[in-house]
């Protein structure tokens, strides 16, 4: 390439100058909305480098978020921790816990898999209940303001939380685009188009899967200690919750566009807006949201990424001068993983 | 050695229901290739449906037989009209897991909305079987026609699907669509018919969860035996339905023992089910009785 | 490749950042009533600092935020409107007639001003973190929308709340659960109601069989979570030094009912008693299943179980189950000619909608509630909050609404729970109703004794 490509330099500034400038410009509740879309993406990415990019799926991430955010709260709370501190503590942990998952994952595949994350997630809250005591006896950890409170002294409690959540949302984007582009990230796509074949050519399959199940925990957990810095709160009261947010985190990686990167930022920012809008509907809430979520699955059934791909495909063909060249099978990458299913 | 038979004939009782729900489910597995998560929440429907008529005055076995004939349309249209746009090998299979949950909040919202007066903690059904003890037996009238429903269901299905042409095209369609389509079979229509089936089930499995005890039953009602039919449906291996209803009892059973005799799993004995489908199927990848596919390479 | 798509999804996402950020400006968080801005009083406590458990001066300047210039206090709730607990929001009609039936007759009189009373309020389904939301939304992070936070429900929803609504100095007045920790002394902004705590209903229990049954075996069916824990371990504290026992404990999840293997083990279990501390659905089919085991046991059921759309569902099952309650039942009919039954009656028929189900003892409480609110507002001197939550610790012989005759609600700095005065109550499954069983039991000021104190002070 010897044009440098300027539009999309200046387009990355533009993006970044105006995420940082943004919290300066809303009302500290919607600086925290943000923050809780970031929280959501990261775990999504997290998510989507184990289904989209690697074919194992889950919907037990809910309880690695669950593990960040206790780990977070319990340091905090019980130990004085500065939060700050606590995220890589609460990665280490998610990942751990990651792995201990990812063994029987070698072994159980596809739907089995699923319903074994499934587990995961529901049995949480239950062993949370059992083993944690917030006040009054309910497994709800709080921080105080002050802990969870900006350290930066000219800086506003909401706004320093954000930056803190984009700065670490950008910093686990960045390692999971240079993941995907490096020897390792493709040791992880081949795994899931081509299990035997990727083993014939040296993949060590067992551990590429195994410390894939491990970084998106990880990431599920950072996502996890991230919601308290946010949300100032780590509960467990509601049992469903851990397996409702196994679900956000895959609705989110599929309407934005599955093993892509920029899809689980997308999904998460079309999943609250739809929350938000319908969630004021009180009784009708669930079932418009579920009626929002398969219209936008109809309409875009590889999700935000793979309809602007669509559509791009579609403008360059109708400015091409006639007649136009048959499609070749490279015009349009192909977002959609191949399909995970239960072999 | 009595409260061990007691707490076990509790397990196959509760068995029996998710049993019938992993029926759906493989069914719909068998059939189409797909889990669908909202069989719970269309089941819950078909329950309140059945409860419906009651209300108006049928008796709870002909109003359980109208719900069944209605829920079995119904599934056939949600298969044709919500699931096709959505399935097939071309289509990223996760747009269909995200469907069914957009049903299964919808459903479960709607049910609540159309027949839940304000203020009712929860409607109640009559009774389809007599409460009491079998004389002689000492086990529940109740688990004793549960388990006779699930048998006659399994016989039923078992005569549809290997002693009727219906059955065998069914059976070609889930087991090779394109071949299914060359000797003239449509592979829509079994599409359907294997949704209609499993919403048909649905509709059994939720009226028994529900006419038992007190008859009561609110929007929960299913959420808790979803996820043990799931964990029964991988026990068993998810194209198997005689699978599907070993996984349920064994998961029963399973879950009622551990209440019983397990002291330190207070409040978290879901715990059981998942150990012992985990084990399982770490020894049988496929579950109990599922087939191993081989993959070419 | 993955360049060329990063870039342009980034792209996108400005578009939608801006998007977003467009409507994020134009969402008006204010709600509908008063805003900080006019108010009668001046900054001061008009109350004096009689009971001094709160110091506006350790406030920011908000003690009559929430208050509108025409006069129309505004309180803000959030409850389960939808979903498995919405039964409760049968509460909010019961309040909201007696509001209104104040509003008509001029309003509420304090310091010779008279304010009358709004409720805004959301739904939260009975999740803790979209009840901080609606809160947020409905109070205003600063805190300056409503003037005090009114029967929201659940003791995760209000734990959630009281550290923010505490550094705001909003109070959270007849937070709706049983929960000991409202006599917590860190956080005095956030108030229970007249639900007896948990642990005192556990002690009425334990006195009845010290009397009945002095060695009795006791089974507990309790939930998995902080409600069955309180049971428990009130229980537990009750009984000590007495020679009744527990023999079995079991737990099952909240939002289930399925509890058929509980129930066999505790039918087992060789027990003479059963305490049945579950709620909603699981208690009438608890009810029903230890009939069915052939189970003959004293029974006690959980205050929460009283309701007469449970007790219908249990039928037979629940004759002569014994509870508590401090409200007059409105099935009962030695109340029928009662004067505060019959007002209640006709605030319904006049201000509330049609579907109201007076007979409902949900509604009668949410009534009773607003009943005490507004008596007690009418002793300020100003519409103040610190006046409120100071009134509200030094309340003495109050009565009001549809509280039993001989419950009196009397608070103090020491003694932060309303009303722990309970009558023993025992149901009649022929006719529907609870008859009572014996005098008013008076446990004024015991609670911080009958409770562990982890389950207070956490």
């Amino acid at each position: 390439m010897t044009k440098l490509p300027w539009f999309r330099i200046v387009a990355g500034i533009v993006l970044a100058a105006v995420a940082l400038a943004l919290p300066y410009f809303n009302d500290p509740d919607i600086n925290t909305v943000f923050a809780q879309v970031m929280y959501l993406a990261i775990a999504a990415m997290g998510l989507n480098l184990l289904t989209g990019f690697n074919g194992q799926i889950s919907i037990g991430h809910g309880a690695f978020f669950g593990i960040g955010a206790f780990t977070s709260a319990i340091l905090v709370v019980d130990h004085g921790w500065p939060i700050e501190a606590t995220i890589p503590v609460a990665a280490l942990i998610s990942a751990g816990v990651g792995v201990v998952v990812g063994f029987p994952a070698l072994r159980v595949k596809g739907l089995y898999l699923a319903l074994i994350t499934l587990g995961l997630a529901v049995l949480f809250p239950r062993v949370v209940e059992k083993f944690v005591e917030g006040p009054g006896g309910v497994p709800l950890l709080q921080p105080t303001r002050l802990q969870v409170s900006s350290t930066i002294s000219s800086m506003a409690d909401d706004i320093y939380r954000y930056y803190v959540v984009l700065l670490v949302m950008a910093l686990l984007y960045f390692l999971a685009w240079n993941l995907l582009r490096s020897r390792a990230g493709r040791a992880m796509i081949a795994v899931r188009d081509q299990e035997v074949a990727a083993s014939t050519v040296g993949v060590n399959v067992a551990g590429v899967k195994i410390s894939t199940f491990a970084l998106s925990a990880a990431y599920a957990g950072v996502a996890g200690s991230l919601s308290v810095l946010v949300d100032r709160a780590a509960n467990a009261a509601n049992p469903l919750l851990y397996f409702q947010r196994s679900i956000e985190f895959l609705i989110a990686v599929v309407i934005g566009g599955t093993a892509t990167i920029a899809g689980p930022l997308l999904g998460s920012m079309l999943l609250v807006a739809i929350r938000r809008r319908t969630s004021d509907t009180e009784a009708m809430a669930p079932a418009l949201l579920g009626g929002a979520l398969i219209v936008v699955v109809y309409v875009l059934p590889d999700g935000i990424v793979g309809g602007y791909l669509r559509l791009k495909a579609y403008v360059l063909k109708r400015r091409a001068a006639p007649p136009a060249p048959p499609p070749s099978a490279n015009d349009v990458p192909n977002p959609t993983p191949s399909t995970p299913s239960p072999t | 050695m009595g409260l061990f038979i007691d707490q076990f004939f509790n397990g196959i009782g509760t068995g029996v229901v998710y049993a019938s729900v992993a029926l759906a489910l493989v069914i719909i597995y068998r059939t189409t290739g797909l889990l669908n998560f909202a069989q719970g929440e269309m089941a819950l429907f078909s329950t309140f449906v059945t409860w419906w008529f009651t209300d108006q005055g049928l008796g709870i076995v002909p109003a359980l037989l109208v719900s069944i004939v209605l829920s079995f349309i119904a599934g056939g249209l949600i298969e044709r009209i919500i699931i096709r746009p959505v399935e097939g090998p071309t289509k990223n299979p996760l747009s269909v897991v995200i469907i069914t949950l957009g049903m299964f909040l919808a459903i479960n919202a709607l049910a609540a909305l159309i027949f839940i007066k304000p203020g009712q903690e929860a409607l109640q059904m009559p009774l389809l079987f007599p409460s009491g003890d079998v004389p002689g037996i000492g086990i529940q009238k109740a688990i004793v026609g549960r388990a006779a429903v699930l048998a006659i269901e399994c016989l039923l299905l078992w005569i549809l699907l290997q002693k009727t042409k219906i059955g065998l095209s069914l059976r070609a369609v889930a087991s090779n669509p394109e071949s299914a389509k060359l000797v003239g079979i449509n592979p829509g229509a079994m599409l359907m018919l294997g949704w209609a089936l499993a919403a048909a089930l649905g509709a059994v499995a939720g009226t028994l969860a529900a006419s038992r005890g007190t008859g009561a039953f609110d929007t929960s009602l299913m959420q808790q035996v979803l996820v043990f039919s799931f964990a029964a449906a991988a026990l068993g291996g998810f194209d198997s339905p005689l699978g599907a209803v070993v996984g349920g009892l064994i998961v029963g059973v399973a879950d009622s023992l551990t209440i019983q005799y397990v002291g330190f799993l207070d409040g978290i004995e879901l715990a059981v089910p998942f150990a012992l489908i985990l084990i399982v199927l770490l020894v049988r990848p496929n579950g109990l009785f599922g087939r191993n596919i081989v993959e070419r390479v | 490749m993955h360049r060329t798509r990063t870039v342009r999804s980034l792209l996108l996402l400005l578009v939608l950042a801006l998007v977003a950020a467009g409507c994020g400006r134009s969402e008006d968080t204010g709600g509908g009533g008063g805003n900080g801005g006019g108010n009668g009083g001046n900054g001061g406590n008009g109350n004096g600092d009689a009971s001094g458990v709160v110091d506006p001066g350790d406030c920011p300047d908000n003690d009559t935020a929430g208050i509108s210039d025409d006069n129309v206090i505004t309180l803000a709730s959030s409850f389960p409107q939808s979903g498995l607990t919405a039964a409760f929001a049968q509460i909010s009609k019961g309040y909201k007639a007696y509001f209104d039936k104040v509003n008509d007759a001029g309003g509420v009189e304090i310091g010779g001003e008279s304010y009358t009373i709004e409720v805004v309020d959301k739904d939260d389904e009975y999740d803790a973190a979209k009840t901080v939301q609606n809160i947020n939304e409905l109070v205003g992070t600063d805190g300056a929308n409503a003037f005090a936070v009114f029967n929201v429900v659940g003791t995760a929803n209000n734990v959630a709340l009281r550290e923010d609504l505490g550094s705001n100095c909003v109070p959270n007045v007849f937070a709706g659960t049983g929960s000991p920790v409202w006599g917590n002394p860190d956080y005095p902004w956030t108030i229970g109601s007249t639900l007896a705590p948990y642990t005192v209903e556990s002690k009425a229990f334990a006195d009845y069989l010290a009397t009945e049954n002095p060695t009795a075996k006791v089974a507990m069916l309790v939930q998995s979570d902080d409600f069955g824990k309180a049971y428990e371990e009130g229980f537990k504290n009750a009984i000590e030094g007495t020679d009744i026992t527990i023999v079995e404990v079991q737990n099952y999840a909240p939002g289930t009912s399925e509890v058929a293997s509980q129930m066999t083990a505790l039918a087992a279990s060789g027990a003479d008693t059963f305490f049945n501390g579950s709620t909603l659905l699981a208690c009438p089919t608890a009810l029903e299943a230890a009939k069915s085991e052939g189970w003959e046991a004293t029974t006690f059921v959980s205050g929460t179980c009283i309701s007469k759309t449970l007790m219908g569902i249990a039928g037979q099952n629940a004759d002569g189950v014994l509870a508590t309650t401090n409200i007059k039942d409105p099935l009962n009919p030695a109340f029928a000619d009662d004067p505060a039954m019959t007002e209640y009656r006709q605030t319904l028929t006049d201000f509330a909608a049609d579907d109201v189900d007076p007979e409902n003892g949900i509604v009668a409480y949410g009534y009773t509630q607003a009943a005490l609110l507004v008596e007690i507002l009418k002793t300020l001197d100003a519409p103040t909050r610190s006046g409120l939550v100071n009134a509200m610790y030094e309340l003495e012989g109050l009565t009001a609404g549809l509280l039993l005759d001989g419950v009196t609600v009397n608070t103090s700095a020491d003694d932060r729970f309303l009303a722990e005065d309970v009558q023993l109550i025992q149901y009649d499954a022929d006719n529907a109703y609870f008859t009572n069983v014996g005098d008013v039991l008076d446990f004024e000021g015991t609670t911080t004794e009958l409770t562990p104190p982890e389950l207070i002070e956490s």
